[in-house]
Parts: C-alpha cells; sequence; structure tokens
C-alpha cells in the first residue's frame, strides 16, 4: 500500500528517503503498523495481569479454608454403621483432646500445678515428663469432656491447646459387638466389621488425609438388631440356666446368605475396649473350630441321598455295633436292627450314619465335604476366621466318624452354609454380613445338591422336630425342623465323657425354609429338670424352642397352624407341577 | 479526537478498578460466609451425629426391654395370636347408628320383637 509522495520534499529529503527505505516505501504507514504492535503487545500484556487478577479473586482466601479440614483431620471419620433397618450401630462423635506443645511453655511447673488440679485423674509424673520433653507436641490427655475443655481454656495456660478428634460410639453396647468388632484410640478399625470398613479403601483415603467428613455413605449390615437382641437374651438366660462355658447362636438366611444375627456369649462392650482382648471372648461361631457331633449327620445324609447310593427307603444294618480296627462305633439309644433312612435321622444312629457314608467311600465324602465348603477356611467380611481341622490321613475310620460329626473340626458358620445348601433347594451361598437382595445372593451361589435331595432333607429335619431327638424346639405354629447335635469335646487328646459341647440346627418354616438357626452350648451342666441329662435335646434344643418363639414374629414368619404332616411334605411337593 | 479517546480509557480505567475492587471485596465477603456457613454446618452435623448417638442409645433394646419389664403389663405375643386378613370371618351385616333412637323416629316403621322391621 503505497500512498502518493508528498508534494512539498525538496530533492534532498527525498534523496535521503530513497536511500534509506527504497523509492517506494510510505514512511507514515510504516510507522502505524509499529504503533498498532505495540497497542497489541501492552493489550496482551494487561489482559494476562487481569486474567491472573481474576482467577485470584475467584479461588479466593485458601488459607482459611485449609485452616479449618487441618482442624478435623486429627483423627479420622469413619463411616455410620447401621443395620437392615437403618438402625445405628456405630457412630462418630466428636470429642475434643488436650495437647501441650512443650517448647512453647513458659511456666512447666505452673501448668502442670493447674491441669493436675483441672484434670485429677492425669498421671502426674507422666505429665511432667511429657512437658519436659523437648519435642514440639504431646499429647496430655485424649477425649475429654467439653466441661474440662472449657475449664482449661479458661485457664489460659500458653502452649497448652485442643484439637477436635471423632470418637467411636456403639449406642448398643455387648449386643453387636462380635460381629462389629471395634476400633482403637485414632479410629482405626481393628476387629470385625470396623476393620472390614478400613479395608475397603478408608485407609487409604486416611493416608491422604481426605476422609475428614460425614459425607461418606453408611456402611449397612446384614444383621436386625431386634433378632440380634431376642437371640442374645435367650443365649444369656440358657448360659445361665445350663451353666455352660460359652454360649452361641446364628440366624441365617438360607436364601440370601445373610447373617442376621450373631451372638457368641460371653462378649465385651466395645465402649470399653479393655476386656475385648480376653481369649474367652472370641467369636465362636467364626473363629471357633468344633467337631459339631450329630448335626454333622444332616451333610451325610444329604450326600447319601444326592449320591443315589440311598433313598428314603433304604435299610442300613444297625443291628451290631460297628468295629473298626480297635474302634467300634456304637448308637446312643441302640435299636440293634435294620434302620431307614428316616430312622437313622430320628434315632440319631451312629452306625446308620456311618454305613450311609462308607456306601458312598471316603473319595465321594471327601470331595463331598469339600464341595459343600466345609474343608477350606471360609472368609466372610469378618476378618477373624478360622481354618477346619482336616484329618491328615484321611482314612476309612476318619469318613466313618465324620459320618456322626467327629474327627473334623469346623467354624459352625461353614457348618450353617452347608446345612443352608440341604434345605434351601441345594444351592451353597456364601455367607455374608452385608445387607444383599436374592437376586445379587444367586449370582455367587452354587449348585451343590439336586433340589429332590433337598426336599428330602426338609422333611426329614421336620420328622426329626416332630417325633425324633428335636421335639423340644417345635414351636407351634412355625413347622419348625431340626436336628441336634452332642459331642464330646477333646481333652489332652481324648474325648472327655462329661466335657461335651451340644449345639442345634433349625430350619422355620420346614415346607419352605427361610431361616437357619443354629444354638451351641459349651460345656452345659445337668441341671435340675433335664434328668441327670447334659445332651442336646435337653439343652440347646428347649432353647433353641425359646429363640425361636421369641424371634419368628420379629423375621416375619407367619403361624400357621392348619400345616399337613411332615409326610405330606414330599407327596405334596411330588406333585408334577412343583 | 485523541484527547477526548483519553479521556474515555481513563474514565474506563477508573470504572474498571472500581468493578474489580468491588468484586474483590464481594467475593472476599462471600468466602468469608461460606466458610461461616461450612463451619456452623459442621457444627450442625456433629451436633446432630451426637444427638443421634444419643437417640439409639435411648432406643437401644436392652433398655426398652428393661423399662417395658417395669412399667408395662405387656408380655411377648403367642403365635396363635398372629392371623391373616384371609381367615376373618365375614362382616356382620350393618346395624343402624342408634337401633333405638330408629325406632322412636316418628316416620320409622313400628318394629318390636314380635313385629319385624319391613324391608322398603
Amino acid at each position: 500500500m503505497t500512498g502518493p509522495a508528498p508534494r512539498h520534499e525538496t530533492r534532498w529529503q527525498r534523496l535521503v528517503r530513497r536511500l534509506l527505505y527504497g523509492h517506494d516505501v510510505d514512511r507514515d504507514v510504516k510507522a502505524k503498523a509499529r504503533i498498532v504492535l505495540a497497542v497489541v503487545g501492552f493489550a496482551l500484556v494487561y489482559s494476562a495481569i487481569a486474567g491472573k487478577l481474576i482467577v485470584f479473586a475467584v479461588e479466593g482466601n485458601e488459607h482459611g479454608a485449609r485452616h479449618s479440614v487441618m482442624q478435623d483431620a486429627v483423627a479420622t471419620a469413619r463411616p455410620d454403621i447401621i443395620d437392615r433397618n437403618g438402625k445405628l450401630l456405630a457412630i462418630d462423635v466428636k470429642a475434643p483432646s488436650l495437647y501441650a506443645e512443650p517448647r512453647k511453655l513458659i511456666d512447666p511447673d505452673e501448668a502442670e500445678e493447674l491441669l493436675t488440679a483441672a484434670l485429677p485423674d492425669l498421671n502426674d509424673r507422666e505429665l511432667r515428663s511429657r512437658l519436659d520433653s523437648k519435642r514440639g507436641f504431646v499429647w496430655l490427655k485424649r477425649e475429654i469432656t467439653p466441661r474440662e475443655k472449657r475449664e482449661i481454656h479458661h485457664l489460659g495456660i500458653p502452649g497448652i491447646g485442643f484439637l477436635t478428634e471423632n470418637k467411636r460410639v456403639y449406642p448398643n453396647g455387648p449386643t453387636v459387638s462380635q460381629v462389629i468388632g471395634l476400633t482403637n484410640i485414632d479410629n482405626q478399625g481393628i476387629a470385625g466389621m470396623e476393620k472390614w470398613v478400613d479395608g475397603q479403601g478408608l485407609a487409604a483415603l486416611h493416608m491422604a488425609g481426605l476422609a475428614t467428613d460425614r459425607l461418606q455413605r453408611p456402611v449397612q449390615l446384614s444383621l436386625d438388631l431386634r433378632v440380634q437382641y431376642a437371640l442374645r437374651e435367650e443365649l444369656v438366660k440358657a448360659r445361665a440356666k445350663f451353666k455352660a462355658k460359652a454360649a452361641a447362636g446364628l440366624v441365617l438366611n438360607v436364601n440370601t446368605g445373610e447373617v442376621v444375627a450373631l451372638v457368641s456369649e460371653p462378649d465385651y462392650d466395645p465402649n470399653d475396649p479393655m476386656r475385648a482382648n480376653d481369649p474367652s471372648r472370641i467369636n465362636r461361631i467364626t473363629t471357633g473350630v468344633y467337631e459339631l457331633g450329630s448335626t454333622f449327620k444332616i451333610l451325610t445324609v444329604a450326600m447319601a441321598l444326592d449320591d443315589g447310593k440311598a433313598t428314603l427307603q433304604s435299610k442300613f444294618d444297625a443291628t451290631h455295633p460297628l468295629h473298626y480296627g480297635r474302634f467300634a462305633i456304637h448308637d446312643y439309644e441302640p435299636k440293634n436292627r435294620w434302620l431307614t433312612v428316616p430312622e437313622i435321622f430320628k434315632y440319631s444312629s451312629n452306625i446308620g450314619a456311618a454305613r450311609m457314608a462308607l456306601a458312598v467311600g471316603v473319595k465321594g465324602h471327601q470331595d463331598f465335604l469339600r464341595k459343600m465348603g466345609e474343608l477350606t477356611r471360609l472368609r466372610t467380611e469378618l476378618p477373624e476366621s478360622a481354618a477346619p481341622i482336616v484329618p491328615h490321613p484321611w482314612t476309612d475310620l476318619s469318613t466313618v466318624t465324620i459320618a456322626f460329626g467327629h474327627g473334623l473340626s469346623v467354624a459352625p458358620l461353614q457348618a450353617a452354609m452347608g446345612i443352608a445348601a440341604c434345605v434351601n433347594g441345594g444351592l451353597l451361598i456364601k455367607p455374608t454380613f452385608l445387607k444383599r437382595s436374592r437376586a445379587q445372593a444367586l449370582q455367587v451361589a452354587k449348585r451343590v445338591l439336586k433340589p429332590s435331595t433337598s426336599r428330602d432333607m426338609r422333611y426329614l429335619m421336620r420328622l426329626n422336630a416332630v417325633q425324633g431327638t428335636g421335639t423340644f424346639a417345635n414351636v407351634p405354629g412355625y413347622y419348625v425342623g431340626g436336628k441336634t447335635g452332642t459331642a464330646e469335646k477333646v481333652v489332652n487328646g481324648r474325648y472327655a465323657k462329661h466335657k461335651l459341647l451340644t449345639d442345634f440346627m433349625a430350619i422355620l418354616p420346614s415346607d419352605k425354609p427361610k431361616y437357619l438357626i443354629f444354638i451351641m452350648l459349651d460345656e452345659p451342666q445337668p441341671v435340675p429338670g433335664t434328668h441327670g441329662y447334659a445332651t442336646a435335646g435337653w439343652n440347646v434344643g428347649p432353647t433353641a424352642g425359646k429363640v425361636i418363639a421369641h424371634i419368628a414374629p420379629l423375621l416375619d414368619v407367619e403361624p400357621r397352624f392348619d400345616l399337613p404332616g411332615p409326610a405330606q411334605l414330599i407327596l405334596a411337593n411330588a406333585k408334577p407341577g412343583e | 479526537m485523541m484527547r477526548f479517546v483519553n479521556i474515555m480509557v481513563i474514565a474506563a480505567l477508573i470504572v474498571a478498578a472500581t468493578t474489580v475492587y468491588k468484586i474483590k471485596f464481594d467475593s472476599t465477603l462471600q468466602v468469608e460466609k461460606a466458610a461461616k456457613l461450612h463451619n456452623e454446618l459442621r457444627r450442625e452435623r456433629n451436633a446432630i451425629a451426637a444427638l443421634r448417638a444419643q437417640w439409639a442409645r435411648l432406643d437401644t433394646p436392652s433398655r426398652i426391654k428393661a423399662l417395658a419389664d417395669r412399667y408395662l403389663t405387656l408380655v411377648p405375643i403367642k403365635p396363635t395370636q398372629i392371623d391373616n386378613f384371609d381367615d376373618l370371618p365375614p362382616r356382620p351385616p350393618a346395624q343402624p347408628q342408634d337401633p333405638i333412637g330408629a325406632m322412636l323416629a316418628p316416620n320409622a316403621p313400628l318394629t318390636t320383637g314380635s313385629l319385624p322391621a319391613k324391608r322398603r
């Protein structure tokens, strides 16, 4: 864009211009372009500054925000734990804690004097040594009351301060202690579901200092607080009545594998963790392994029926005790004749059960028990678990004794899982302590038995509650089925005649089982009213009856009185439509 | 011309500076307010947590059981006391609200033990 050259130029000026810029360049245009360049440059610089200013204004005062997080971050927050109906089982509340910064203390003597006056339960010497240490920060007392905090605040000691910490509170005390576990003073889970919660990424959040607010989703357990309380109440009574060393109980939903209640008494109060480490207070349902006695016959009979080695009409020879090497297997109440399968179950014949297991064979027996999850450690959400004690080597004799529940020690929860599979239609469902639906349970379920086997087992369980050893537990209206078990405990490598472990597996209702109830007493004693017996039918049987009468209304099991006898169970179910 | 532009630019500068200052001031105010609300929220949440814990403690079955044993005459429900709607007997025929009043009403048909009411 070359405009016409200005006219009033002398020849000399024109010459200079041509020498400097060439003959067709307009100086004005060039100068304008330079100004534009400068304007654009400055505009860019200023807009960058303005942008940065806006960013500062928007992001605001970051310092204050960080401060409020710091105050909170000391003891990490945990999610609430609630039961299946939303009742609170564990919650965080804030509690102030007292700390000192010894380097900032002006007069440690005065501080010590004032603090011991305000908090008489502080240990003098310990306090002194902490105040005299040259560290930057020491805790003086964790979790003080708001009143103590106010008093100390008014003392106005320099170098002494408070931090708010989360404190875990268990409003139900010992009722749910065995499942929920407990936390330590730093609010980290150290047992039970509390520890499981930490394993779910919460620990990582803590490390990053992020788990500080209350907006974490609560953890919903499968437990029902009401059932849990009822079960515990009955077990505490039973343990006192039969002078047993321990009592344990379990309510398992057989269709979803949810643990609705779990009690192992003696237990502890998680608000008072000092007593939790006592080894007598372990969770006997998941951490203890026991020879469960005759309740194992449920598995033996189910195995023989499912394998086709027996039907309900089959007969087995129980005329004589079964001799095996130097051992002889006796019946508790010998009938001395051939027994049908229902009779073996009803009279709890050891000989009959042993013969049924032998009919299947050692290999088949092992495979079946492995399939039912009885030979491997059962791991649930609870961190505490125990591996079963399996005989090694597994001989014919092992099969004979395991058939009636001796020689193989399993965790009761594990046995309950296997027996639930025997009555729920043949599905092995791993128990859980978290609420879940039937559909979710079916995803993890494994078919282990034919539905027809399961139907026969329901019949046998019901029959035993009407005519056999489980009559004390037969609460009218709930169509209870059940099997007792009595095992002699092993003391110094021998079976001790008078140290018994009695247990009971009940299902309700038998025609379409919803719940499995397991009750166990450790070393119950004969008491007035049991005619000198301490076997299962006399103690856990009636206890199970009381438990069922107490919890069945809570479990929404409808009482029915117009129900057919046990025999109708198989006849009605054998209809082609079913 | 240039003077006018200069005046405009200076005026714009002053306006911009004032606006920025105002925005900045407002935002600081809002941040403080937000922080205060956050604190308040936290305090409220903590108070709610403390109250919920207290409520759960008051509502715990063992406490309710003790109170019920002491003050109520209720006993546990028996299976025979539970029934469903299908087993209810049929509803009895509807009775007049006030049978004697109905008899006394002036234009009511005379009904006695020996003279039953006539269906209209």
